[in-house]
């Protein structure tokens, strides 16, 4: 079934562009919720597909009315809950009785925020085995509820991708499987592929018939077509 | 084995819940909370801010397009080992540890998505406009692209295929446009100015600098 955080191919209304002047941030406490994710993140706790997961799960009717950041703020907040960090008796009360507690061994400290930011967390891992497709081979897709490892479960193949035909179009590497990393049940690294979909076969009503979409795709989204 | 139990789909269940109903409120709540537990250092979360407000945005992302606009060599670089030449200037990090850069051609226009969540190449563009973001164009931007472009006032030709990068994965797209024939000649500094920052994502063309649109739009 699909979920509602998968909307590629939803009927939606116009996009509105940006105007000149608009700010990077549209209100002050937006910057506090990236500030506070990406300091929550840097703790090691949870990785990028934990929290993915943990946004996407939010309750239907908070995922389709809460704004971007209102998305992140909750799932952030579950996510210390849920790690022991926070008891859910401080969330609803707005207050920690105990005294100011001593900076956390892991929490990201001011100085090293720079260099946090311009490494990153690389997803690609060695190569443990042969890719088993080629490039410009024609696979097909799953159904994504059949690459979750678990129900509900996390994945990255959307709904209008799913048992559809395409092309290899790029080799990626092995990459951190975020269908396992997600649930805490290990890296478990795949090859990655980007794979061409034919606008015709993805859409009953095509703009272009050049046109296509490209998804990028860990192996076992995938299999061979004979 | 699960370290903790998984996302409840009632919705008293979920602690964000408890916090105040105004979102300006709410976080406050929270990083009060997370302060006073010392996990997170509030100098910290001011030194974020200021990375992304004041260094790291679209300005870096022009700077590469105009250079390989002007630099044939430069060129072949971005595009055949974007990480290792991202690095050794300094600007690879999070959220686009592994970059893709895609050329646009008479032949080919190509427009970036991410319709799962709003996966985006901040090292090289900073953070991610609203309009990324929404509902509308996560929906529409695969399966209608060229209705999408109009509303940014691009209308692309029938015979320019359009391809559409879903951010599915941990790579991140990074549009390489078309240099306007009008900024034939001129030398990389003034060549930065052309570069938007929709240009980039696919969402809008190069085009001359203007009074009123900063480079950042």
């Amino acid at each position: 079934m699909k979920s509602y955080h998968d909307m590629g191919g939803d009927p939606a209304g116009r996009v509105t562009p940006d105007k000149p002047g608009d700010p990077i941030f549209d209100q002050p406490w937006h910057k506090r919720v990236l500030g506070l994710t990406v300091a929550g993140g840097a703790m090691g706790k949870w990785s990028i597909d934990t929290s993915r997961f943990w946004r996407e799960t939010l309750p239907k009717s908070d995922y389709q009315s809460f704004t971007y950041y209102e998305k992140w703020l909750a799932a952030l907040t579950n996510l210390f809950v849920a790690n022991g960090f926070l008891s859910r008796g401080e969330i609803a009360n707005g207050a920690y009785d105990g005294p100011q507690q001593p900076l956390y061994k892991k929490a990201l400290k001011a100085r090293e925020v720079q260099q946090m930011l311009a490494t990153g967390s690389k997803a690609s891992r060695p190569a443990t085995a042969q890719p088993a497709f080629s490039l410009g081979q024609i696979v097909k897709t799953k159904q994504p509820s059949d690459t979750m490892l678990q129900k509900p479960g996390h994945t990255r193949l959307p709904y209008y991708a799913a048992g559809k035909t395409g092309t290899i179009l790029f080799y990626h590497g092995h990459h951190v499987l975020p269908n396992s990393n997600a649930h805490f049940l290990g890296e478990h690294p795949e090859p990655l592929y980007s794979v061409e979909f034919s606008s015709i076969e993805l859409w009953s009503h095509t703009e272009g018939r050049g046109d296509s979409v490209i998804v990028d795709c860990w192996e076992s989204y995938l299999e061979a077509v004979p | 084995m699960l370290r903790f139990g998984m996302p409840h789909d009632h919705h008293d269940d979920h602690a964000h819940s408890l916090l105040p109903p105004e979102p300006a409120l709410r976080v406050r709540a929270l990083e009060t909370l997370l302060v006073r537990k010392g996990l997170v250092d509030p100098a910290a979360i001011d030194a974020i801010i200021d990375q992304y407000e004041h260094h790291i945005g679209p300005h870096i992302g022009a700077s590469l397009i105009a250079r390989a606009w002007n630099d044939p060599e430069f060129k072949k670089q971005l595009v055949n080992n974007t990480d290792g030449i991202l690095a050794d200037m300094g600007f690879g990090g999070r959220q686009g540890e592994h970059i893709v850069v895609v050329e646009n051609t008479p032949a080919c226009h190509n427009l970036v998505v991410c319709t799962l969540c709003s996966c985006y190449p901040w090292p090289v563009l900073g953070v991610p406009p609203a309009w990324y973001k929404s509902d509308a164009y996560r929906s529409r931007a695969v399966s209608e692209p060229r209705a999408v472009l109009s509303e940014f006032g691009i209308i692309i030709p029938q015979d320019q295929k359009i391809r559409v990068w879903d951010s599915t994965a941990e790579i991140r797209y990074l549009v390489l446009p078309m240099q306007p024939k009008a900024s034939f000649g001129l030398d990389q500094a003034d060549l930065v100015g052309w570069v938007s920052r929709n240009s980039m994502i696919g969402a809008g063309l190069p085009q001359a600098p203007t009074a009123n649109r900063p480079v950042d739009l």
